[in-house]
């Protein structure tokens, strides 16, 4: 069974277009490290055209976590701003980019939503 | 909730809160500090000298990042004899700074033990009126040969205060002091400097190259003066007008915030000293206040509440894919999810407003590229109008917050728990919609339909904004008239029901044009009516309600910024001398808070008190009460963009005398307006 963190990045190199990146331009690396071994991603952001690798490059964002962290954020369970507060994720370079890239992330699983007076009634 | 007597400096979301003295002893009741980032990094700063407390002879609050006080050891009652003088200058840009100077005045030598008590509790601004007793985690004092340093830490949260002198003192965990002798006449001084850190676990500050302007003081002079400089003049006959424009003008300098992340960018913030962030609904309706004056202010504002648009479901944040952000916090509760800030989403008005602002930036600056650039979150916007908001399927935009334990109740401006009531004064059940809110969603289709037409290339997509607008309108008004009373609801619940009372909120109405046009005669007289209408403005909820109060929140009291759309209201449907006497009202009442209008003021009668009661916990400045001096202005002087030029038809009361508005920057280049008060008001009020 593939973890979220894999499924996540295998759907954004899947994803031809993501109209909410429309606007953003560069690479953003995510370190997850867990002792003395880390994990990169790779994103490629082209005006909406995503690119994934595992490279080890230089970005112009890097993000720094835990696996345990990311897996979770990937899984929609977790905030990434709310972690970028806290200082369970580091930032460094331009940190526009986190803002972008954070919002292509999923909700969470367990969400409701907005709710609508019909769907009361049915209950 | 600022105390009248508390000097306040501030530069982005970094501000002190001290009193007279300059000292700073924070309680629940004076919540006073050294501030940012949302919380609280000095919560004592108590200058002693021999171990005497010292009595403030002056202050000046020389510019909003600065002030300077003139000191003297003892109490009241015998500081004619001080033979020594202090005084402390401070300034905030970056970091705090304070310069100590100390005059001996006497004709003999002096030895004397100056201290400074400092500590920081590190409250976050959510908990400033509380007594902090439970941290969660970890207080640290660390006194060093050459500095003191006050920590938090929880988890990888830390927050850092690390205070230094320019001359050599004595570090202790509490404080830090100087052993000083002065001959006669000799004067000592020493540069305090604290500064605030927010680390994360490699020692990185959050905040790291984050800043509007450089940090130093002269580089925020030049930021000041600029921003003067750019912005238009305005002379009036009478002094009151242009010196209430000046200090908005400062103020709304002042109030520029430049997020986190979104490279030195600056928006209007909401207010001082306890809103110094992002508000959707405020920095917006502060934006089309101001678009005559400050119109980059639109720009900047637009781009960062279309990079945090709401892209999917989060019940705890309230957030829907398309809504447009209520509240951003950086402080602790937001990061450890106590609180929903991170953003927060729950309002119901940001969403149509955004919309609005873009519209009405274009036709002010002509600036296409932003309104081809932001079509996709535009488009978002619309569909949470029509997909989301619509809570209860009949077409209207309502709000119920899935957050039940830190969401908002009311997520309309007026966002009290008590703002919206039938009649007979009982609160109505989830789902509300507000009337106000349908307006905006009224004006957001048609302005989206004339930007899809003009500038998307979509033309398909503009008929059927319209032809949506339409039906909401038809439907509106005969959903929304309250046939007794002859004016529209203020909400209606979820069975359809009426909240039939008479409030400020239908002179939004005007303003969107939804009002239609055999009824809005009626809804003006309403607004210069005695049971809306005080002398100096409309409150906001009428004499005569069952929760009228004339020092209610929202039940009673004035808002400027209120006023300031309901005279640009009454203006749109042609209600000229009706928007002027709410405009005079207001700017006279300005006149009484030095041109500083606060956030709202007591709905009493004018001719009652004489003078607007300031409403006790008013937060000021307040940037949509900054802006409401420029938008009744802009409402005066009839400034309209116009195919491409900018109309001037000037409605004036008499009292205002001449006045000239210069260089008016826009499509058109910069044009002047002028303006002479030929209006007789008395008339009106026969």
């Amino acid at each position: 069974m593939v973890d979220a963190t894999t499924r996540f990045f295998e759907s954004l190199n899947r994803r031809d277009h993501e109209p909410l990146l429309d606007k953003a331009a560069g690479t953003v690396r995510f370190d997850l490290h867990e002792g003395a071994q880390t994990t990169h991603w790779l994103l490629r952001v082209d005006r909406g055209r995503l690119t994934v690798s595992q490279e080890d490059r230089e970005a112009d964002t890097v993000i720094g976590t835990t696996p345990a962290l990311f897996e979770e954020m990937a899984a929609g369970r977790e905030n990434g701003l709310a972690a970028v507060l806290r200082g369970d994720m580091t930032v460094t370079g331009d940190a526009r980019l986190v803002v972008q890239i954070e919002r292509i992330f999923p909700g969470s699983p367990d969400a409701q939503g907005p709710r609508r007076l019909h769907h009361r009634e049915v209950r | 909730m600022g105390q009248s007597n508390t000097i306040r400096i501030l530069d982005g979301n970094t501000f002190v809160v001290s009193e007279e003295t300059g000292d700073i002893e924070a309680t629940p009741t004076e919540p006073t500090g050294l501030f940012s980032l949302d919380m609280r990094f000095l919560s004592r700063w108590v200058l002693t000298v021999n171990g005497e407390r010292l009595n403030a002879l002056s202050y000046d609050d020389l510019q909003y990042y600065e002030a300077r006080f003139f000191l003297v050891p003892g109490m009241a009652t015998h500081y004619v004899d001080a033979k020594l003088s202090i005084i402390r200058e401070r300034a905030v840009g970056g970091s705090f700074r304070e310069k100590l100077t100390i005059l001996n005045h006497d004709e003999k030598a002096v030895d004397l033990e100056i201290r400074m008590d400092a500590g920081a509790d590190f409250a976050d601004l959510f908990q400033v009126k509380d007594e902090i007793l439970n941290k969660k985690g970890e207080l640290y004092a660390e006194a060093e040969s050459d500095r003191l340093r006050l920590g938090y830490r929880r988890g990888n949260f830390v927050r850092e205060t690390v205070i230094s002198s320019s001359r050599p003192a004595r570090y202790d965990r509490n404080g830090f002091a100087y052993s000083v002798h002065l001959e006669p006449n000799e004067q000592w001084d020493a540069e305090i400097d604290v500064q605030t850190f927010a680390l994360g676990p490699g020692g990185r500050d959050l905040r790291l190259g984050v800043t509007a302007h450089g940090n130093e003081r002269l580089a925020l002079q030049h930021d000041l003066q600029e921003w003067i400089a750019k912005a238009p003049k305005v002379n009036s006959e009478h002094d009151r007008v242009a010196a209430t424009y000046r200090r908005s003008l400062v103020d709304l300098a002042a109030l520029r915030f430049a997020p986190l992340s979104l490279g030195g960018q600056t928006l209007p913030a909401a207010g001082l000293p306890w809103f110094m962030t992002m508000f959707g609904r405020d920095s917006i309706l502060t934006c089309l206040q101001v678009l005559p004056f400050a119109p980059e202010l639109s720009k900047t504002t637009l781009r960062i509440l279309a990079s945090l648009q709401g892209s999917r479901f989060d019940d705890f944040r309230d957030e829907d894919p398309g809504r447009i952000l209520h509240e951003m916090r950086y402080g602790e509760t937001a990061a450890f999810e106590e609180q929903p800030h991170s953003p927060y989403y729950g309002s119901v008005d940001a969403t149509p407003l955004f919309v609005v602002l873009l519209d009405e930036y274009e036709r002010w600056s002509g600036d296409v590229a932003l309104v081809k650039e932001l079509e996709r979150e535009c488009r978002a916007a619309l569909r949470w109008i029509d997909d989301y908001a619509d809570l209860a399927g009949n077409g209207y935009v309502w709000y119920e917050r899935r957050n039940t334990e830190t969401g908002l109740e009311n997520q309309c401006w007026k966002d009290s728990w008590d703002s919206i009531s039938y009649a007979d004064g009982s609160l109505p059940p989830f789902p509300r919609a507000t009337c106000e809110v349908q307006g905006y969603a009224y004006d957001a289709k048609l302005r989206a339909a004339r930007m899809a037409r003009e500038f998307w290339g979509d033309p398909a997509f503009a008929d059927r904004l319209e032809q949506e607008a339409a039906a909401l309108k038809e439907r509106f008004n005969r959903d929304w008239w309250v046939a007794d009373g002859e004016f529209y609801a203020l909400a209606l619940d979820p069975d359809g029901r009426q909240c039939d009372v008479l409030s400020s909120n239908i002179g939004h109405l005007l303003w969107s044009g939804i009002v239609d046009h055999d009824r809005a005669e009626k809804i003006a007289r309403h607004m210069v009516g005695p049971r809306l209408f005080t002398g100096w403005g409309v409150r906001t909820l009428a004499e005569g309600e069952v929760r009228y109060n004339p020092i209610g929140y929202h039940n009673g009291t004035i808002w400027p910024f209120d006023n300031s759309f309901i005279a640009w209201g009454l203006r749109r449907y042609g209600f000229a001398e009706e928007a002027a006497t709410i405009a005079s009202g207001i700017l006279d009442a300005a006149t009484y808070f030095d041109g500083r209008l606060p956030e709202a003021f007591g709905g009493y009668p004018r001719e009652q008190t004489k003078f607007p009661v300031e409403y006790p916990t008013a937060c000021s400045p307040q940037a949509w009460s900054t802006g409401a001096p420029l938008l009744l202005l802009r409402t005066m002087l009839g400034l309209e963009p116009h195919e491409g030029h900018l109309a001037v038809e000037p409605v004036l009361p008499v009292g205002m005398g001449r006045i000239e508005v210069l260089d008016i920057p826009g499509r058109w280049g910069r044009v002047d307006a002028f303006a002479r008060g030929r209006l007789d008001l008395h008339q009106l009020a026969d």
